[in-house]
C-alpha cells in the first residue's frame, strides 16, 4: 500500500519545485538576482533529498539490480542474456506455477469480492451486524503464517482431526446408511452358495418364493462388528416369501462347519437384500440383527437374490485436501477466509454511502429487493467493488505465505506460485539467484498494470 | 386513480416513540391533500406508511378498495417524489424516467412514448441523455416529477418536493405543480412544513401535531375557522397574535385596550356567552389590522387601538408592523409549541421581551408609510376575532368543538 503513496507524492514535489521557480520573470523590483516567491532550488532539493535517497536506496536500486542480476547465471559471473526468462516459460515446473497463479488470479479476487459483497449487504440488515463484521474481519488480525498453520490443521485428512473432512463426512453420512460391512465377501470356491458380481454378492442358484437361502460371508474381523450383533439364526421357509440369513460364517478358535450356521457365529444386521427378476428389483428387505431377512409380496417365479454392492462400500473418509489435485483450491479457500473480511468492511463503507432515497425510490418504482440490489446497489457500489477487486488481484499475484505453510513439502511443486518459486529458486535450496531475479521481475511486470490502475484511481478521486 | 383512506393508523417506533397516533384521513379520488405541520409531527411518517416504506403499527390503510397494510411498495401502484430527488445517479435522465416502466416489462414503444410525453410536459427534452449530476436543482426536481408521471400511478406521494429549491424556483414549481394536478387529476398526497405551500396547493389541508390530526379542511376554512390555538397559529403568515383577555358583556379587555365585540359574534359562536366574566385567549390575524388613517371608508365596527411601532418590515405592497403590548405572552402549550417551531434550530430565534410584554404583528397597507418608533393608530376588524378556551386551547364556537 505504500507504492501508491509514493507514486502520488513524487510528482507533487516536482510540481512545487516548478512553481517555486516560475515567478521570477514577473517580479521587476530587483534587477540583479532574479527574485522568487518560493524557496530557492537548493532549498527545494534539500527537502526532496531525504525522500529521494530513501526511495532510491530502498526501491529503485533493488529493482534495477534485480533486472541486472536476472541477466546473469546462478553464480552471478556469467552473462546469459534472456536465458533466465526463456527458462521461466519452458521449464515445466515454472509453467505449473504460472498456471497456478492464473487460477489464483481468476478465482480468488472474484470470490473474495462476491463474498465480501454478500456479507456487507447481509450485515447491513441484521441487528448484530457489527458483531458479525468484527468476527469476519478477525482473520485479518491473525498473521498469514498463523492462518496457514490453522488451515493445515483444518485440511487434515483424518476426519477426527481435520475440521473440513469432519464436516464433509458428517454431512455425507446423513445421506448414506453407515451400516456397511466393507471387506465382507463370500468364500471363493465353487461350494459357496454365493459369489461376487459387480461388487454385489449374488446367489448362484435362482430362488423361488417359499425357499430359505443362506449368505455365508467371511473377511470381517469379529471384533469390528458392532457389539449388539446377535448370534446368527436360521430363517424358516415361509410360503410366498424368500427368507434367509446373512451371517459371518466363521467361528474363532474352531473350524466350524462351512456354509452352515453354527451357534457361535454372528448374524450381520442392517444388510439390504434384493430379489431380482428379469433385471428389475422385485422386492427388498433389510436383515435383522441376527442376520435373518424375509422378502415378502413376491409373485411366484424365479428370482436372483443378491446383496447390493452398497453393503460393502468402504466408509467415506472425506477429501484429500492436501493432495496434488485439491491443494490449490484448498489454499484459495484459506485465502478467502483471511481476506473476505477486508473486502466486506470496504464494501460496507461503500454501502453506507449509498443514498437511502434512491433505494426507496426504486422500491416504489416497482423493483423487487433483488432488482434493487442488481440495478441500483451494485452499480452505485461499482467504484468500491473495483478498488477491492484490483487490490485483491495485486495481493493474489504475490501470494506466498499461505502456499508455503499449507502445502506439505511433497505437494509443494503442485501448489507452487510465482512468488514462492522465486524464493525457492533463490534461497530455498535452488541457489539460482539469476532465475530468482528473473521471476521477481516477471512478477513485477504482472503487478505493474494493476498498480498503475489503482494509483490513477486514487489520483482521480482526489 | 384511487382514493386513499387511513383508519386509526398508528406508528410506534422501536423505543416507544409514537410518531403517528390514530390518524383518520380520507383522501378522495383526484384530490390534492396536503399534510402540514411542524417538523417531527409525523407527516412524513404518515406519507411513508402510505407508500409502504414504513410498517404500520396499527390501523388500516386503503388505496382504492384494497387494504394495503402488508403490500410492498411495488404492488401499491403509487409514485413518490422525494425531498432530495432520489434520482438514480448512474442512469441518464431518460433511463431514470424509464426505470419503473422497464421493471413492469412495458413494450419499448410505449415506454418511449411516455418518456417523451413527460419530458415535453416538464421541459426536459434537451436533457434526456444527461446524468443527474449534470443538472441543476430545478431540473433534477422535474426529473423526479417526471419519473412519477410516466408511471401513471393511482396516486402521487410527495415528500417536501420543493424544499431544496431556491425561493423563486419554488414559487414557479408550485405553480407548475398546481397545473400538473389540474391536468392529470391524480390523487396527490403532499407533505410540507411550509404553510404557504399548503394553502396554495391543497384542495384540502390536514394539519398534524405530534402525530395527532388537528384539523382537515379547505385552506380558506382553516384560515377563517381554525379548530384550535395550534391550527390558528400555524396557518397564516405572519402568525396570528394571541393574548389572554377578560371577556365582559360587550367586549374584551386586555393590556390597556378594550375592544367591543359585535352582537353577531355571540350568535355565531355558541358558547362564547358562557365565558363572560372569565378569561379566554383572543387571537387577531395581522391582516385584520389596518392603519386608521388609510382605513377611513370602512371603520364601522372596527375598534381603534393606539400603538407604538417598534419594527417595520416593508414588503412593497404591505408593511408588517411589529409592536409590543403590555400583556404577558400566552403560555398555553400549543402557543409554546408554535414559538418553538418558529424559532427552529436557531437558539435565539426570538428576542426575549422582558416585563410581561408580548410582540404583535399588524399588516397594514404600504400607503401608511409608518416608520419605527412612531405612534400609530390601528383599527381592528372585531368581526374576525378568534376566541380560544384558555385550558384546552379549542376554538370557542367552532362547530367541531360544540357538543350536543
Amino acid at each position: 500500500m505504500t507504492d501508491p503513496l509514493d507514486g502520488r507524492g513524487d510528482p507533487r514535489d516536482g510540481d512545487d519545485a516548478v512553481r517555486g521557480a516560475a515567478p521570477p520573470a514577473t517580479d521587476p523590483p530587483r534587477p540583479t538576482a532574479p527574485a522568487r516567491l518560493g524557496p530557492s532550488p537548493a532549498l527545494a532539493v534539500s527537502f526532496l533529498l531525504p525522500a529521494a535517497v530513501l526511495l532510491g536506496a530502498l526501491v529503485m536500486y533493488p529493482i534495477a539490480y534485480s533486472v541486472v542480476r536476472s541477466l546473469y547465471d546462478a553464480g552471478g559471473d556469467g552473462f546469459v542474456g534472456l536465458e533466465n526468462y526463456t527458462a521461466i516459460f519452458t521449464d515445466p515446473d515454472t509453467l505449473v506455477t504460472i498456471r497456478n497463479n492464473v487460477i489464483w488470479v481468476v478465482v480468488a479476487p472474484i470470490v473474495v469480492t462476491v463474498i465480501g459483497l454478500i456479507f456487507a449487504v447481509l450485515t447491513e440488515r441484521i441487528r448484530w451486524g457489527t458483531a458479525f463484521k468484527l468476527v469476519v474481519f478477525m482473520p485479518m488480525a491473525v498473521s498469514l503464517l498463523a492462518s496457514g498453520v490453522i488451515f493445515r490443521l483444518v485440511y487434515e485428512q483424518d476426519p477426527d482431526r481435520g475440521v473440513a473432512n469432519a464436516v464433509i463426512t458428517t454431512v455425507a453420512d446423513v445421506f448414506r446408511s453407515n451400516t456397511g460391512y466393507p471387506g465382507a465377501r463370500p468364500r471363493e470356491n465353487d461350494l459357496a452358495p454365493a459369489t461376487v458380481a459387480d461388487g454385489a454378492v449374488v446367489l448362484r442358484q435362482p430362488t423361488q418364493p417359499g425357499q430359505s437361502v443362506l449368505f455365508p460371508l467371511v473377511g470381517l474381523n469379529r471384533e469390528s462388528l458392532p457389539a449388539d450383533e446377535t448370534p446368527a439364526a436360521g430363517a424358516p421357509a415361509r410360503p410366498g416369501e424368500i427368507t434367509g440369513t446373512v451371517w459371518l460364517d466363521f467361528t474363532p478358535g474352531s473350524p466350524g462347519a462351512v456354509n452352515t450356521i453354527d451357534s457361535a457365529e454372528k448374524g450381520l444386521g442392517g444388510v439390504s437384500v434384493e430379489a431380482v427378476a428379469g433385471g428389475k428389483v422385485a422386492g427388498t428387505a433389510v436383515t435383522e440383527p441376527n442376520g435373518t431377512f424375509a422378502i415378502t409380496g413376491l409373485a411366484p417365479g424365479s428370482y436372483t437374490v443378491r446383496l447390493p454392492a452398497a453393503n460393502f462400500e468402504a466408509p467415506f473418509n472425506g477429501l484429500t485436501w492436501l493432495g496434488p489435485t485439491l491443494i490449490t483450491p484448498a489454499i484459495i479457500g484459506a485465502y478467502i477466509w483471511v481476506w473476505a473480511g477486508f473486502a466486506m468492511v470496504l464494501i460496507a463503507a461503500g454501502l453506507a454511502a449509498i443514498p437511502r432515497d434512491a433505494l426507496e425510490a426504486a422500491r416504489i418504482d416497482g423493483a423487487t429487493e433483488w432488482q434493487v440490489f442488481r440495478k441500483i446497489t451494485v452499480p452505485l457500489l461499482s467504484p468500491v467493488l473495483l478498488v477491492v477487486f484490483v487490490t485483491m488481484i495485486i495481493n493474489v499475484l504475490k501470494v506466498f505465505d499461505l502456499v508455503f505453510i499449507i502445502a506439505p513439502g511433497s505437494v509443494q511443486p503442485d501448489a507452487n506460485v510465482i512468488a514462492l518459486e522465486m524464493w525457492r529458486v533463490s534461497f530455498g535450496g535452488g541457489g539460482n539467484q539469476g532465475l530468482g531475479s528473473a521471476l521477481a521481475i516477471f512478477l513485477l511486470v504482472l503487478v505493474l498494470p494493476f498498480m498503475f490502475f489503482n494509483v490513477r484511481r486514487f489520483r482521480r478521486e482526489q | 386513480m384511487a382514493s386513499i383512506v387511513l383508519r386509526g393508523v398508528d406508528k410506534i417506533y422501536a423505543g416507544g416513540v409514537k410518531a403517528v397516533n390514530g390518524l383518520d384521513l380520507e383522501i378522495k379520488d383526484g384530490e390534492f391533500m396536503v399534510l402540514v405541520g411542524p417538523s417531527g409531527c409525523g407527516k412524513s411518517t404518515a406519507l411513508r406508511m402510505i407508500a409502504g416504506l414504513e410498517d404500520i403499527s396499527g390501523g388500516e390503510i386503503h388505496i382504492g378498495d384494497k387494504v394495503v397494510n402488508h403490500l410492498p411498495p411495488k404492488d401499491r401502484d403509487i409514485a413518490m417524489v422525494f425531498q432530495n430527488y432520489a434520482l438514480y445517479p448512474h442512469m441518464t435522465v431518460e433511463e431514470n424516467l424509464a426505470f419503473g416502466l422497464k421493471l413492469r416489462k412495458m413494450p419499448k414503444a410505449e415506454i418511449q412514448r411516455r418518456v417523451v410525453e413527460a419530458a415535453n410536459m416538464l421541459g426536459l427534452e434537451g436533457y434526456l441523455k444527461r446524468k443527474p449530476a449534470a443538472l441543476s436543482g430545478g431540473q433534477r426536481q422535474r426529473v423526479a416529477m417526471g419519473r412519477a408521471i410516466v408511471r401513471e400511478p393511482r396516486a402521487f406521494l410527495m415528500d417536501e418536493p420543493l424544499s431544496n429549491l431556491d425561493a423563486k424556483l419554488r414559487v414557479s414549481m408550485r405553480a407548475s405543480l398546481n397545473q400538473l394536478h389540474e391536468r392529470l387529476g391524480v390523487t396527490t398526497v403532499y407533505v410540507t412544513h411550509d404553510q404557504v405551500e399548503a394553502m396554495t396547493l391543497g384542495d384540502r389541508v390536514c394539519v398534524l401535531k405530534d402525530g395527532v390530526l388537528q384539523q382537515v379542511d379547505t385552506p380558506q376554512n382553516l384560515f377563517d375557522r381554525p379548530v384550535n390555538l395550534f391550527v390558528a397559529g400555524f396557518m397564516g403568515s405572519p402568525a396570528m397574535n394571541f393574548v389572554t383577555a377578560d371577556l365582559v358583556r360587550d367586549g374584551i379587555a386586555f393590556a390597556n385596550y378594550r375592544l367591543p365585540i359585535p352582537a353577531s359574534t355571540f350568535t355565531d359562536k355558541p358558547g362564547l356567552g358562557d365565558y363572560i366574566g372569565r378569561k379566554l385567549i383572543v387571537g387577531v390575524r395581522p391582516s385584520d389590522f389596518e392603519d386608521a388613517r388609510s382605513a377611513n371608508g370602512h371603520n364601522e365596527g372596527w375598534a381603534r387601538i393606539p400603538v407604538r411601532v417598534s419594527v417595520t418590515e416593508e414588503l412593497g405592497s404591505e408593511i408588517n408592523v411589529l409592536f409590543t403590548i403590555d400583556a404577558p405572552p400566552v403560555m398555553h402549550k400549543d402557543a409554546l409549541a408554535l414559538a418553538q417551531d418558529a424559532a427552529g434550530d436557531e437558539a435565539d430565534g426570538s428576542l426575549p421581551l422582558g416585563g410581561g410584554k408580548s410582540l404583535w404583528t399588524a399588516r397594514v397597507n404600504s400607503r401608511s408609510q409608518v416608520r419605527p418608533n412612531q405612534d400609530l393608530e390601528l383599527v381592528v376588524d372585531t368581526h374576525n376575532l378568534h376566541f380560544f378556551d384558555p385550558e384546552s386551547g379549542l376554538a370557542i364556537g367552532h362547530p367541531a368543538n360544540v357538543r350536543g
